[in-house]
């Protein structure tokens, strides 16, 4: 069965690189899933193999189209994209939104708690996950019927991760949402109130210091890898723990731990090479690099402690808030 | 941890405002959408796939603060109580400093710090226990080969004797007790203790290392000038010949040290210093055997059931240390074709097969000449010559073993030397990492 994989990938692959798409096509393409199509479980919730042959061709188009580079990759790497693919968890997500019945009762078996769970993980709070399981269920089941068909949310999962994982980030995502709406919401006065979380980050930048320092910065982070300036931002602007960082980056805590030591003591050094470089002694560079860092760790404080209150927060200040505006005015 | 200028600060936020404001028309950047954050977070992106979402989540809070919410509950099947203390814990390191210091005893570092602890137990028992046991077996060998070898000089005859106090055992001395009166106190206490106690039922044991021993010691005979070979053996042979275990192991450690460009010895002190030396000297020698180390290696630890780790770790670090080694690291390319890993020699221009496992191979990594690779139901290979010789690794943590499919590895090695550091991913979310080239391993 193995080496089938490998023809049958190429074959998918030959198929969509010519821009022909034979897999599309009954009766051509339904020999060349075949193999993948059996892995993959889908007879059992109605699929045909002509269905599953259009599904995987559409992820391969999205994923040429995302990868420009890739489309010169060989038939080899293409196959081992297919095989890589949660084929199972994809089939069951399609079919749940193409409405077959029984993938839906699957479905609901294997994650309606997990969902529960996710979102009580996500929000910390009882109500507030039942509301958000609750809605995003209904988006996976696609109450919101359009001309008649229904327009499910797992359409949109191609099986590059697995399927719990993409149910989380969904979930994720929307509760940042729900939250960037409350936010929107609240009233300006409210926000100086409060203090720094949301002016803050749009004011700072504006009072800049020495423009030497800044290009002298910018250069030197612009030296780093992402996966660097994405662990910097990470700690030091969202106040991430080491284990959160390390989990996100598939990496041991301790070699977080090691790369940021390296980064801090690198970027102070780079960035006073490139001061002393735009004409600075190296006391004035340094000067210049030492301005204040508490400063920045007052903020920062701010920042999560408002980070972590966020439930609470619109409803407790308003009232206190517009007797206090009110009187003023 | 060090703190970074404040400017950093700045110009990290200030990177995200650039993206979005001169735009004008599109203020948000497009974000990558569920699928590609979640195969971001379950390491099941291609390198140039993951750099892209890197760059953009560098700039974008709420990307990263999607990923961290979808981050799975650190004990998946755990009871609510276990969501609940997790929530605790992520809500009070938050509204803290942002590193976790306080919880500096906490179970997760106890845990490492019980591992490291029995790391080194493990080692000092055993590097500690052979030269117990050739003390314990002293007396009895070294006055039969001092009465029967009168002053004639050994193998390194020549050279004078080293001014150590184990040199200072005369070679003269018919009575075992003469020669323990000439050595420290506290070796005298332990041998004593050694001949009462263990010396008897330890002579089992030590006779299979005394096997393992032997091979590495034939091996290197090839690979040695041949009159320190010859002369070494007839001079323990003749004398000691109704001694059979001992002999070769006398014989054997001569030439092991001798092997070792490390160690000087003399022959005057050959029964005392080179049997308690003859641990450490094998393992100063490892360096210097070519290509068979490793193959040697396998051998050993088949036969010598207390020492398979410390084999494999020992096989891994010959090979880096090997001057050899470095001169003949070969360019390998490597791909994963219908669940079987491939190698190609020349650039990709022919493979071969490299390894075909029961169970299809998913994924790989390799570090120079360092490879692992996975695949389906918990597959698992490590190679540390270039996929020549394969070693099935079963990581497992108490009760716990990785048996899910393995969908991504990744090894680095801090300070391009020492152990790889491993970190495997599974579909269903588990994280299994070790820092000690697949020794000891970790799950998140």
């Amino acid at each position: 069965m193995l080496p089938c994989v490998k023809k049958v990938a190429s074959i998918i692959w030959d198929a969509f690189t010519g821009y022909m798409p034979r897999s599309v096509q009954p009766g051509c393409g339904a020999d060349v899933a075949i193999v993948l199509y059996e892995r993959s479980g889908a007879a059992l919730y109605g699929v045909s193999a002509d269905q599953f042959a259009a599904i995987l061709h559409v992820i391969l188009c999205k994923y040429c189209e995302a990868n420009p580079n890739s489309a010169h990759a060989s038939a080899e790497q293409q196959a081992d994209f297919c095989a890589r693919l949660h084929l199972e968890e994809l089939v069951l997500a399609r079919a749940c939104a193409a409405g077959n019945e029984r993938a839906w009762q699957d479905f609901i078996s294997r994650y309606r708690h997990k969902l529960h769970r996710m979102a009580l993980h996500i929000t910390r709070d009882g109500a507030h996950a039942a509301e958000l399981a609750d809605s995003l269920f209904a988006d996976l089941y696609g109450v919101n019927a359009r001309d008649g068909v229904r327009s499910s949310k797992l359409v949109f999962y191609t099986g590059r991760g697995s399927l719990e994982g993409w149910l989380r980030t969904v979930m994720a995502q929307e509760f940042i949402n729900r939250y960037r709406k409350q936010k929107h919401t609240v009233s300006l006065e409210e926000q100086t109130e409060d203090g720094v979380q949301f002016a803050a980050a749009v004011l700072e930048p504006a009072r800049a210091s020495d423009q030497r320092l800044e290009a002298a910065t910018d250069e030197a982070l612009a030296e780093l890898s992402p996966e660097d300036r994405f662990t910097l931002a990470s700690y030091y602007l969202d106040g991430r723990t080491l284990a959160e960082i390390a989990r996100m980056l598939g990496l041991h805590e301790s070699s977080v731990s090691r790369r940021l030591d390296r980064l801090s003591a690198g970027l102070r050094k780079r960035i006073l090479a490139g001061l002393r470089t735009r004409g600075m002694s190296h006391a004035q560079a340094a000067e210049a690099l030492e301005i204040d860092v508490r400063d920045i760790q007052l903020n920062l404080r701010s920042r999560l402690a408002q980070d972590s209150s966020r439930k609470t927060f619109p409803e407790g200040k308003v009232p206190a808030q517009d007797t206090g505006e009110g009187s003023t005015n | 941890m060090t703190e970074v200028p404040k400017i950093v600060y700045d110009r990290l936020r200030a990177a995200r405002l650039r993206r979005a404001l001169p735009g004008g028309t599109a203020p948000e950047p497009a974000h990558p959408d569920a699928d590609l954050l979640t195969a971001f977070a379950e390491q099941a992106l291609s390198a140039a796939e993951r750099d892209d979402v890197l760059e953009h989540l560098a700039r974008c809070e709420d990307c990263r603060e999607a990923i961290t919410l979808a981050l799975p509950a650190e004990d998946v099947g755990a009871a609510p109580t276990a969501t609940d203390s997790e929530a605790a814990r992520v809500t009070s390191s938050r509204a803290g400093v942002p590193a976790p210091h306080g919880l500096i005893f906490a179970w997760p570092h106890l845990r490492w710090a019980a591992l490291a602890t029995a790391v080194v137990v493990v080692a000092a028992v055993l590097l500690v226990r052979p030269g117990k046991l050739n003390q314990a077996k002293l007396p009895s060998v070294n006055p039969q080969i001092a009465t029967n070898l009168p002053p004639t000089p050994g193998p390194q005859g020549a050279s004078p004797p080293l001014p150590s106090p184990m040199a200072a055992a005369p070679t003269g001395q018919p009575a075992a007790d003469r020669a323990d009166g000439a050595r420290s106190k506290s070796e005298l206490r332990l041998s004593k203790k050694l001949k009462a106690g263990q010396a008897a039922p330890s002579f089992q044991a030590e006779s299979r290392m005394l096997l393992a021993e032997n091979e590495i010691a034939d091996n290197k005979n090839e690979s040695k000038d041949a009159d320190k070979v010859s002369a070494a053996p007839s001079a323990g042979t003749r004398v000691l010949d109704y001694n059979a275990p001992a002999i070769p192991r006398v014989n054997e450690t001569v030439e092991v040290t001798a092997a070792s460009p490390a160690v000087e010895t003399e022959a005057s002190s050959v029964n005392v210093q080179m049997a308690r030396n003859s641990t450490p000297a094998i393992a100063k020698a490892k360096p210097a055997p070519q290509t068979e180390t490793s193959q040697q290696q396998n051998v050993i630890s088949a036969n010598v059931v207390e020492l398979p780790l410390q084999a494999r770790n020992m096989a891994s670090m010959a090979k880096l240390a090997a001057p050899s080694g470095a001169a003949r690291t070969r360019a390998f390319t490597w791909s994963i074709t219908a669940g079987v890993l491939q190698r190609s020699l020349d650039g990709s221009k022919s493979w071969q097969d490299a390894l075909r496992a029961d169970h299809p191979l998913l994924c790989y990594a390799a570090h120079d000449e360092d490879v692992w690779t996975g695949g389906q139901a918990g597959t698992l290979f490590h190679s540390v010559d270039g996929g020549i010789t394969w070693v099935r690794v079963q990581p497992s943590m108490k009760d716990q073993q990785l048996t899910s499919d393995v969908t991504h590895i990744s090894v680095s090695r801090i300070d391009g030397h020492g152990p790889s550091e491993v970190v495997v991913s599974t579909t269903n979310n588990e994280v299994w990492s070790s820092a000690d080239g697949g020794t000891t391993w970790d799950r998140k």
